[in-house]
């Protein structure tokens, strides 16, 4: 492989000061003969079946390209993936040119601003299917340039699902402003003539989130993103595993986009396959897998992120890879029609994610600067995510399954709930939460330590409990250390 | 806890390559739930941070560190440093590694031990009782040197 010796770059923005201008790049994507993301999610979405695309990413151009090409030969997705590698995330590009020049598998994705818009759209031109960019980056405005100039036209991320998960100590302040510019750029490339599908990051921490949660910070993101220019929405939902639950998910996100968005943004529900603990037996895994493409179908979702029977083990290898694209567009065969969801119930479900969600958004959505009002919402844990990894929330909000295994509020923090939501919640975890727990809403008393956190390991352990992988393991572990202390 | 007694403050965090966001979240929660006040550093915090936190807050009871990657020998590399430099003076619990059927090589806690970490759990149910064990202790060596009782 060439060794790149240097970026072109000025004021220590590598990868930018070489790119074309906008209307150039928009000519290019004309010219590659692909059709837009934008194009693909709207042509599944009328054609009623669900679009289909992996999760790839390696360090090497070559590599890269070799990826892509099986993966459309093999499996023929509908839209291809260039995961980033983590060094570009954080704008360490330095670091990263490093490691391609070093040892370009040490990278965990491909890294697009140190290869440079030319071999992006090498890698472009190397597939029929349109790419999307998925990545982490708080501030991806350099990225996103590179990627317009490759002619990628889908891009994830956003102020807040791309913080909070991933920084500890950026403030919400500076993501929301540095996606705001990304944002007025695909507004830019609108006016041009060329929409970029703008996907939102629902899944966040990926650990039990509320699917209310998930949809307000996609709606706050969806509306800032719209006011910016953004014209294709894709909302993600990351599967809790609960077929009703998932469902109305789903089927909420035109709902919300009626209620919140202007009628000229056109927006998708996509589902992200269960993105939390995996089984490792590969037909269990398989399992879950077909399922949570049916749970995609029956939701209305227009695209499917997929997962693989190796994602317990980590990143796939391009084998496991197709075959978890070709099992997942089993579910858009024309026999599966009789595969139905409670309607009663999704819509019960459905009436009561959106109120929830109302609850969350507008008190955000009704003060005059809606960006400063996330930031101070999400100081005072008005707007909150379990679990993050940012110190920006206050992650006081507890989820837990309850006895059906649909995700509930085991505490609602600060959330501004009406007693009526607070209420169901307690109700739908009785008997579900952790032993002695006192835990009640958020007025509990003294959670026991011990059970609060088995409790919520068996919700996290989910699928290898319900295969019956985890008895197992405890098993073999227990196996395996008779055999060490028998060595000893 | 009733409202007439002092409020105890813990420093609680993860050590500094661990970006695990579960279990911390869920003892922050809990130990506030039993009236602590917490001030919870999350993920990935280097030994400097709780370095600093100590300074802030030089009534804490307890520094609280988890770690569940195997780390946390070398997370904890600069803590013997900060001990002798009277940066943490307050008692040090490391616990983590929930995994079912872990083994512990006593000699991995010896050497916890010898960086300066006062208490090793291996449950986060010892947690409770650990930091009142601790507390009690330390409030018998100050009546015992007739020096009034950090609170």
């Amino acid at each position: 492989m060439t060794k790149i010796s240097y970026l072109p770059g000025r004021s220590g923005s590598p990868g930018t000061d070489a790119l074309p201008p906008l209307a150039e790049s928009v000519d290019y994507i004309a010219s590659l003969g692909k059709p837009t993301a934008a194009r693909v999610l709207t042509d599944a979405r009328d054609a009623g079946r669900v679009a289909i695309q992996p999760r790839c990413g390696v360090g090497g151009h070559e590599e890269m390209k070799a990826l892509l090409r099986e993966l459309e030969e093999q499996a023929a997705p509908d839209i291809l993936t260039l995961t980033i590698d983590s060094h570009t995330r954080l704008k360490r590009f330095e670091q990263a040119l490093r490691s391609l020049n070093r040892a370009p598998a040490d990278l965990n994705g491909y890294p697009l601003v140190s290869h440079g818009y030319l071999r992006g759209r090498e890698v472009n031109e190397s597939v029929t299917a349109p790419l999307e960019i998925r990545h982490g980056s708080p501030d991806a405005r350099i990225l996103f340039d590179v990627a317009v100039a490759s002619g990628i036209t889908s891009f994830e991320g956003g102020g807040i699902s791309y913080n909070l998960p991933y920084s500890k100590a950026v403030p919400l302040a500076e993501s929301l402003a540095a996606w705001n510019a990304v944002d007025t750029v695909c507004g830019e490339l609108a006016a041009l003539g060329l929409i970029v599908d703008r996907e939102l990051f629902g899944t966040l921490t990926a650990v039990l989130v509320p699917p209310s949660i998930s949809l307000a910070i996609s709606v706050l993101e969806a509306v800032l993103a719209a006011r910016a220019g953004v014209r294709c929405i894709s909302v993600s939902y990351p599967q809790s595993g609960h077929l009703v639950q998932d469902v109305a998910a789903l089927r909420a996100i035109p709902v919300l986009a009626r209620t919140y968005l202007p009628p000229e943004v056109d927006v998708h529900a996509v589902l992200h396959e269960f993105m939390g603990v995996f089984p490792k037996k590969r037909g269990n895994a398989e399992d879950l897998i077909f399922y949570g493409a049916l749970v995609a179908r029956l939701g209305g979702a227009s695209k499917l992120i997929t997962k693989t029977y190796q994602e317990a083990f980590g990143i796939p290898d391009t084998r496991a890879n197709v075959e978890g694209l070709r099992l997942a567009d089993r579910a858009n065969s024309p026999l599966l029609g009789f595969v139905k969801a409670d309607e009663e119930r999704v819509a019960d479900e459905l009436s009561w994610i959106v109120d929830e969600v109302a609850d969350i958004v507008e008190p955000v959505l009704a003060a005059p600067d809606t960006m400063t009002a996330v930031v101070d919402a999400f100081a005072a844990g008005r707007l909150d995510i379990p679990f993050s990894a940012s110190r920006y929330a206050k992650s006081e909000i507890i989820p837990k399954r309850d006895a059906e295994g649909a995700i509930r509020y085991l505490s609602t923090g600060s959330l501004p709930f009406g007693d009526r939501t607070r209420r169901r919640n307690s109700e739908l975890l009785e008997g579900a939460g952790p032993k002695g727990s006192g835990l009640k809403g958020s007025g509990g008393t003294g959670p026991v330590i011990g059970s609060l956190l088995t409790g919520l390991t068996d919700d996290i352990n989910y699928f290898p409990t319900l295969f019956g992988e985890m008895q197992k393991e405890t098993q073999r572990a227990t196996q395996k250390e008779t055999q060490n202390e028998d060595a000893e | 806890m009733s409202h007439s007694e002092p409020r105890r403050l813990v420093i609680l965090g993860v050590a500094a390559s661990d970006s695990h966001a579960v279990a911390n979240h869920l003892i922050a929660h809990a130990l506030r739930g039993l009236g602590f006040e917490v001030e919870n550093l999350g993920t990935c915090t280097p030994v400097e941070e709780f370095a600093q936190a100590c300074e802030e807050h030089p009534d804490a009871e307890a520094v609280i560190i988890g770690s569940l990657n195997g780390h946390v020998h070398e997370d904890l590399r600069d803590l013997p440093a900060a001990r002798e430099a009277g940066r943490i003076t307050c008692p040090v619990i490391v616990g983590g590694n929930l995994s079912v059927g872990s083994r512990k090589d006593p000699r991995d806690l010896e050497r916890l031990h010898a960086l300066g970490v006062d208490r090793i759990l291996q449950d986060p149910a010892q947690l409770l009782p650990a930091l009142d064990e601790l507390r009690a202790s330390r409030t018998a060596d100050a009546d015992r040197q007739r020096l009034p009782v950090a609170s």
